[in-house]
């Protein structure tokens, strides 16, 4: 059983908190996602996973033994690191290698060892190589193999694709998936890239300024936003998040009403759609009414932008879509996926 | 507010300047006058060893000859034996190469130890006290004001006389700069080389030994050579601190052949030429990291 279990768990430098207040259990064999914007706390978090930072306060599990105290050498975790960290003066088999020549393995034995590894990430034929002879991705798999070697009970990853160009980015995090299920291992893997999170992770902890904003399966993270920051974070382009007044379940904005909306009265609300959960509808039948600020096709759907006073509302249509800037367009709410949230709070007024 | 606006709008295919053509002539005396200058460069490096080289395989009259004597029909080799056979230079040699190697391993070892700390450890007061730059003070003052409290200090330890005194006197000398050097040199290596190494299931020590120092070799290359130089040519500590044969360093030893009646210039230039080359044996070995160690930077992961 390899779980990661926080309780309690904070961070500070100095006067500063990396991580606040921490209650989080990683599950055995698990993917887990920890998303947010640079500064949020997600890669202290898998730091201290690993042993490189020291904890404050609280109590982190690995494998139900406490291990605050216990050097990174003792924890059995393997880190892929964002610059990879490949050991510059050691070829790519005695960089692969490093994990078991640490822990005196027979050189035979290594060799064999260090053979299947390579395999595994497609390697073979680069092993007598330097890492400054590798491409970016070539890089990443010394890395990976690196990191598998040994067997290890977690695996940590600190956004190892941000250095790949966009092509390999998206083989590499295939790759990733398919290593992960096969070697069915606990993973925690760091990222600022929403499509990474979705497509990899089997729980997503969406993280700012040191708190964990949401957990839960990705579906779960983007379509039932816990708080307007996961409603904001996640979806490109994000969701239309607009403040308004609620009277008897209709939101009132700038310039246009929805009824129907449910959340009772409040004074203050935000009102989050998606802009695919917006549809364009004949005259008379919509919520809004406004001319057309841009239109942008993006090869699978058109983005419309329209403007009310100072409200930009994006709307994913089909890419079929003819119609020219200032034209008028009406536009409807999906009633089904219309998200209100507490605009002092953040928090999603639900029912 | 004044109109920053210029009086006619700056034409971006205009020339920058004066066009100048493209002179033969002129590139050629640009390319003489370079050669000219290093030219310069050299006979004023080369010219006192040569002049050194010479004198030492002279004999005294040839010495002094007007006009001088430039290239050697009857070269003699009866400076060297005077020297290395008659008077006791092969040990004032060792003396001075165990005093060099062993000041340079002590000054490298805590040396790169120290400047590791400096560059990555979170001690206390590390933003408050700039404690690397108190440590390169310790090389502002002239060396001499240490010489009165070292010799006491010496005395009352009964190291006087000794090259263990040199040793320990040349290793507090050289170490600020040691330290300056490496502490740079692995601030200029990624912090993630050794977490990861330390995570693959290393200490911190192992990581330090296996993964940092390798990559430091430029850098402790060329500090290596600026210790042993430092330390092989001393002569201000060496003539305070050592007294007699067991201990005499080189520079002594040569500095002794001016005595009261006579100045041995043959047996100074034998000695003083054969003392060049050891250092110009280890520069050549280590010259082709020198020249990386040199240019901080080099290092990248």
């Amino acid at each position: 059983m390899a779980n990661i279990t926080f309780e309690n768990v904070t961070k500070r430098y100095g006067e500063v908190t990396a991580v606040s207040n921490l209650n989080l259990e990683v599950l055995d064999k698990e993917f887990l996602v920890l998303l947010g914007p640079s500064g949020c706390g997600k890669t202290t978090t898998m730091r201290m996973i690993a042993g490189l930072e020291t904890i404050t306060e609280g109590t982190l599990r690995i494998g139900g033994v406490e291990v605050n105290n216990v050097l990174p050498k003792y924890r059995n975790v393997a880190m892929v690191f964002q610059n990879y960290a490949l050991y510059p003066h050691m070829t790519v088999a005695e960089n692969i290698g490093y994990p078991l020549r640490v822990r005196k393995v027979p050189k035979e034995e290594r060799r064999k060892i260090i053979e299947q590894a390579a395999r595994t990430v497609e390697l073979g034929e680069l092993l007598e190589r330097y890492p400054r002879q590798l491409s970016g991705g070539q890089r990443q798999r010394v890395a990976l193999a690196r990191a598998i070697i040994r067997r290890p009970t977690v695996f940590l990853m600190d956004e190892p694709l941000s250095n790949l160009d966009a092509k390999l980015r998206i083989q590499m995090r295939a790759e990733l998936k398919h290593l992960q299920r096969e070697l069915a291992t606990t993973t925690v893997y760091v990222t600022h890239d929403q499509i990474e999170a979705m497509t990899l992770a089997d729980r997503v902890a969406v993280m700012d300024q040191g708190v964990i904003k949401q957990l839960g399966p990705p579906k779960t993270i983007y379509g039932d936003p816990d708080n307007i920051f996961v409603a904001g974070f996640i979806g490109s382009p994000g969701m239309n998040l607009t403040r308004g007044e609620l009277r008897d379940g209709t939101f009132a904005g700038e310039g246009f009403t929805v009824p129907g909306v449910g959340g009772g009265n409040r004074r203050a609300a935000v009102l989050g759609v998606r802009p695919e959960d917006l549809r364009i509808v004949g005259t008379g039948e919509g919520h809004l009414r406004a001319p057309l600020y841009s239109v942008e096709l993006t090869g699978e759907s058109t983005l419309l932008t329209v403007r009310t006073q100072d409200v930009f509302v994006i709307i994913r249509t089909d890419k079929d879509f003819a119609g020219n800037v200032d034209d008028e367009i009406e536009v409807a709410v999906n009633l089904d996926k219309a998200y209100l949230f507490d605009a002092e709070t953040g928090e999603r007024i639900r029912g | 507010m004044t109109d920053t606006t210029p009086a006619t709008p700056l034409d971006p295919l205009a020339p920058l300047g004066k066009i100048k053509e493209f002179n033969p002539t002129r590139q050629r005396i640009k390319k003489w006058l370079v050669f000219a200058v290093i030219g310069f460069a050299l006979f004023y490096t080369l010219f006192p060893v040569y002049w050194l080289f010479l004198n030492s395989f002279k004999t005294r009259l040839d010495m002094f000859a007007t006009p001088a004597i430039w290239l050697l029909d009857a070269p003699t080799l009866y400076n060297y034996v005077q020297t290395f056979v008659e008077r006791p230079f092969l040990r004032f040699m060792f003396n001075s190469l165990v005093v060099a190697v062993g000041t340079t391993i002590l000054a490298l070892v805590f040396g790169t130890m120290a400047g590791f700390a400096l560059a990555r450890f979170d001690y206390p007061g590390r933003a408050k006290y700039h404690v690397s730059f108190w440590i390169l003070s310790t090389r502002m003052m002239p060396p001499i004001v240490t010489i009165i409290p070292l010799f006491l200090f010496f005395a009352f330890v009964n190291l006087l006389n000794t090259k263990t005194a040199l040793v320990i006197a040349y290793t507090g000398f050289n170490l600020p700069f040691v330290i300056w050097m490496m502490k740079g040199y692995f601030q200029e290596l990624p912090r993630e080389l050794e977490e990861s190494a330390m995570v693959d299931g290393d200490t911190r020590l192992g990581a330090f030994i296996r993964v940092l120092i390798p990559l430091a070799r430029p850098g402790l290359a060329a500090t290596a050579i600026f210790t042993l130089i430092l330390s092989w040519n001393e002569f201000l500590f060496a003539l305070i601190i050592t007294e007699t044969q067991t201990s005499n360093t080189l520079p002594i030893g040569i500095a002794g052949r001016i005595t009261q009646y006579k100045t041995e210039w043959g047996e100074i230039s034998a000695a003083g030429f054969a003392s060049c080359i050891p250092i110009i044996i280890f520069a050549f070995i280590v010259q082709k990291h020198l020249v990386r160690g040199l240019s901080f930077g080099a290092v990248k992961g």
